[in-house]
Formats: structure tokens, sequence, C-alpha cells
């Protein structure tokens, strides 16, 4: 037995949307410092797969362990729903996600957004939390942008201080659904040299990523997903150095 | 002050009620309206069907019949409820269903209507990513309400809940007709009384428009404030 519960572990997870069954029996464990990225096709379920870990996506069956506690659901008409929606907030407050289209809350600063949660779902006193807000935006080189609304601030931007809002909650595990797929390429860089700080530091995080360098260099394992079923997953350099399935050596082969 | 031949202070009593009135009427549309708008969003069958019942019936009927019906067959009900309370309990109240309760309840029902389908589309105009973001750090349903739903979801409410206020505002000179002294009723008693309509009826034109273009500048800054991160104005 490890000394600390594993942060993440879910186990043959399955979703379907109306007649599509999208993922077909998905597992996944995330030991503490791992970083895992899921990479795949359009279509093949990783960004599902990703939300079903938070429960942003309910799940048709499948098993959620979060720090060792699992998960209970119960079957009602309109599916398959958790037991108790008290355990899921809590849950989620040990996840941190980081979306796509950065989701900061539009009506509030910058600095109002990473001591949001903080306040209102952990308790922490409001001195503290704008200690530690400031102390997150010069990490990840906002400092100047404390006060800025999300509209006032580039896409580049606004995904760094979305991922301070992430770090704000000192979480378990950070889920990340495909960061820089939103940005421009030329922004893309500041959010994966943040990125790779918080692996360095060893971060627990899942990642749902088309940028394979990134994978390649900072990721610990990579799973290829296609048509919502695991096709290979390893060490990235023989995942991605090394590929088996002819699928997969298609999905990395250069694209022009 | 204007004298108004002597019925200057009953007029302003009567434009205070007329306020009184308004407000109370706008607060009970506001919490019927926003809670129409969650049963029309339910994924409850019985709650979207009664929203849409009531939605269909208030603005089927004319705004004065239903006045009518409620001061009228009001009483009757509540007196009918007291009885029961009071022979099979022995509780003893007594509620006079006077023709101020009668007003609020109309006009807040009959606006708590159109206000549930402002709600509605504004909840609708709110981007789902911003609730996912509330989720996903580990808020709660009602906290999530409270803090993003709620708060993004006004700045696409306003224009039509300062439109609704407006018609609301007017519709209160309705409730002279159930026999409530607002200004509209004490205007029409002296023009009776001293032949001179203008005299009383155009201050109380100029009154209305006064709230009005007070509520306006109110509903003004409320925009802004709600807009804040937004862009533009």
């Amino acid at each position: 037995m490890a000394a600390t519960p594993t942060p993440l572990e879910v186990r043959n997870i399955k979703k379907r949307f109306g007649d599509t069954e999208v993922l077909k029996g998905l597992s996944l464990e995330a030991q503490k410092g791992d970083v895992i990225t899921l990479i795949g096709a359009s279509g093949s379920g990783k960004s599902t797969f990703l939300r079903c870990m938070n429960l942003l996506e309910q799940p048709d069956d499948g098993e959620l362990y979060v720090h060792g506690e699992q998960i209970r659901f119960k079957t009602t008409k309109h599916g398959r729903e958790p037991a108790d929606w008290k355990q899921v907030v809590q849950m989620r407050a040990k996840l941190s996600m980081v979306f796509q289209s950065f989701n900061l809350w539009a009506h509030m600063t910058l600095l109002e957004n990473i001591i949001e949660a903080p306040i209102h779902v952990l308790g922490k006193p409001k001195k503290e939390a704008i200690e530690h807000a400031h102390a997150l935006l010069d990490r990840v080189g906002l400092s100047a942008r404390a006060n800025a609304y999300p509209a006032q601030m580039s896409g580049g931007q606004q995904q760094r201080g979305a991922i301070a809002r992430a770090l704000a909650m000192d979480p378990e595990v950070m889920l990340f659904d495909e960061p820089t797929s939103a940005l421009d390429p030329e922004l893309v860089g500041d959010v994966l040299k943040v990125m790779r700080d918080l692996a360095d530091e060893g971060r627990t995080m899942v990642v749902v990523t088309h940028e394979m360098s990134f994978a390649r260099d900072v990721s610990s394992k990579v799973i290829y997903l296609h048509q919502g079923l695991v096709e290979e997953q390893g060490a990235p350099d023989d995942v991605l150095g090394n590929p088996q399935s002819p699928r997969l050596k298609q999905f990395l082969a250069p694209k022009y | 002050m204007l004298d108004l031949q002597g019925y200057g202070p009953r007029l302003i009593e009567g434009a205070g009620v007329t306020v009184q009135l308004a407000v109370l009427s706008l607060i009970l549309a506001i919490i019927l309206g926003l809670l129409t708008a969650s049963a029309k969003m339910s994924r409850n069958w019985l709650l979207r069907r009664t929203a849409t019942v009531y939605t269909t019936v208030i603005r089927g009927v004319p705004d004065l019949v239903l006045m009518m019906l409620l001061f009228f067959g009001g009483q009757i009900g509540v007196n009918a409820i007291s009885d029961l309370l009071y022979y099979n309990y022995e509780i003893d109240i007594y509620i006079n269903f006077n023709a101020f309760t009668a007003g609020v309840i109309t006009i807040g029902f009959i606006f708590g209507a159109y206000m549930g389908e402002t709600f509605r589309g504004a909840f609708m105009a709110v981007d789902n990513g911003q609730i996912e973001a509330g989720k996903a750090y580990g808020m709660s349903n009602a906290l999530v309400f409270r803090r993003i739903r709620f708060p993004q979801m006004m700045r696409h409410a306003l224009p039509g809940l300062s439109n609704n206020w407006m018609v609301l505002l007017k519709t209160t000179a309705l409730v002279s007709v159930i026999g409530l002294t607002d200004m509209v009723r004490v205007a029409a008693e002296a023009s009776r009384a001293t032949h001179e309509p203008f005299v009383f009826l155009i201050p109380v034109a100029v009154a209305y428009l006064l709230i009005a273009s007070v509520s306006e500048w109110i509903f003004a800054r409320l925009q802004k404030r709600y807009d804040i991160g937004f862009g533009g104005q």
C-alpha cells in the first residue's frame, strides 16, 4: 500500500450520447506527481473522458475514486447519477479544471476570479486568499493585470489567469482540457511554459492536448485514444517514439 | 406647494399609494418571475406544465378582469379558508382582503408571468462555460446561482425588466376601479367635484412621468453596474 492515497483513479468509464457510445470502458490512474496526457483525433472521446473525471459529464458506467474515496452513484429515471451531490461538490474542490475556452468569470476581475472559490468553497479568509492570489499572479506573470476583467485580456493571459485560479484551490489533481487549442500560435508558448513549470514542481496533472511536443517532453505517461478506447499507452518515448498501431502512426505522421 | 383647490395633500397621499403599490407588486413579480423561469427550465414535467398554464392564463385574460376576480373572489376564498381553519382546528384568523392587497397580488401575478419570460431568456443567455467553471471549482448549485448565474443573467434581464416596470407602473392606475385611493382616483373624484379635470389630471400625468424618469435613471445605473466586465456599455 502506498503511504498516500492515489489522487485520482477511474475505472471502466462508459458514456453514450444517444445512440453513440463515445467512451467504451476507459481507465486511468494518476499517482502523485504523474503528468498524464490524453491524445487522439477529435471525436476520440478524450475531452469527454476528462469531463467524466469531475462529473461535468455523468458516466453511464464505471467507478471513480478521488484521494482514495469512492464516489457513490444511484440509478434514477434520468439515468445514472451521483448518490450524494455534497460528495461530488467536495470532490470537485480537489480537482481544478482548466478549460479550452478559459471560462474566467466575466463579471469579476482577474483577482476576484482567483479568490472566488478559495473564499466561498474552501472558506479561506479573504486576506489570506488575496495574498495567495498575488503570489500566483506573480508566478504566471500577470501581476500587472490583477484588476483587469477577462474581456480586457488576451487569450494567453486569460489562460494563464485560469491556471492561477486553478492553483489557488491547491488541488490534488489539475485537469487540463485542451488548454492551448483556442490560442493564437504565438501565445501558446507562454501557457505551455507555465504548465511545464507545474509538472516540474511535481503537480499531478491530466492533460488533454494536441501539443505533441508537450506530451513528449513533459508527461510521464501518454494515452492514445481511438473511438472511445485506449489504443496505445505508456511512456512518451515508447508511444510517441515507437508507435505500434497503424492508426497512431498515421495520427503522428506529419500532416503535410 | 400647489394647493389644487384643497386636493393637494390627498393627491400626494395618492401618489404615495401608487408608488407603494408599484414597488410591492414589482417585488412580488420578480419573485414569481424567478420561480416561473426556474420552473420552465426544470426537468420536472409538472413544474414546466404549471408554469406554462400560469403564463398562458395571465397573458390571455385582461388585467382588469383578473383584478376584479381576485378582489371580489379573493375575500370569498380567504373567508372560506379561515372558516375551514376555525371549524377544524379552532385557529381564529381574519384576513382583510382589501383593495391594496388585491392590487399587489393581481399586479404581482400578472407581471410575474411576463418577468418569467424575461428571466428565462436572460438565464439562457448566460454562457454555459461560466456555469461549468463554477461547478468544476466545487460550487454548489446555490452558490453558482448566487455568485455567477444571477449576476450574469441580470445584465440580459435588465432591459426587459425595466420595460415591464414601466408598464407595471401604469397598470397600477387600474386599482382605482376596485376602490383603492391612489392618485388617479383622487384626481378623478376631484375632477368630478370641481368640473376642472385638467387641474388634477395634468399633475397626475406629470407625477407618473416623474416616477418613470427616476426609474429610468435607476435602471441605467443598474445596467452599468451589471455590464461591468462585458466590454462596451
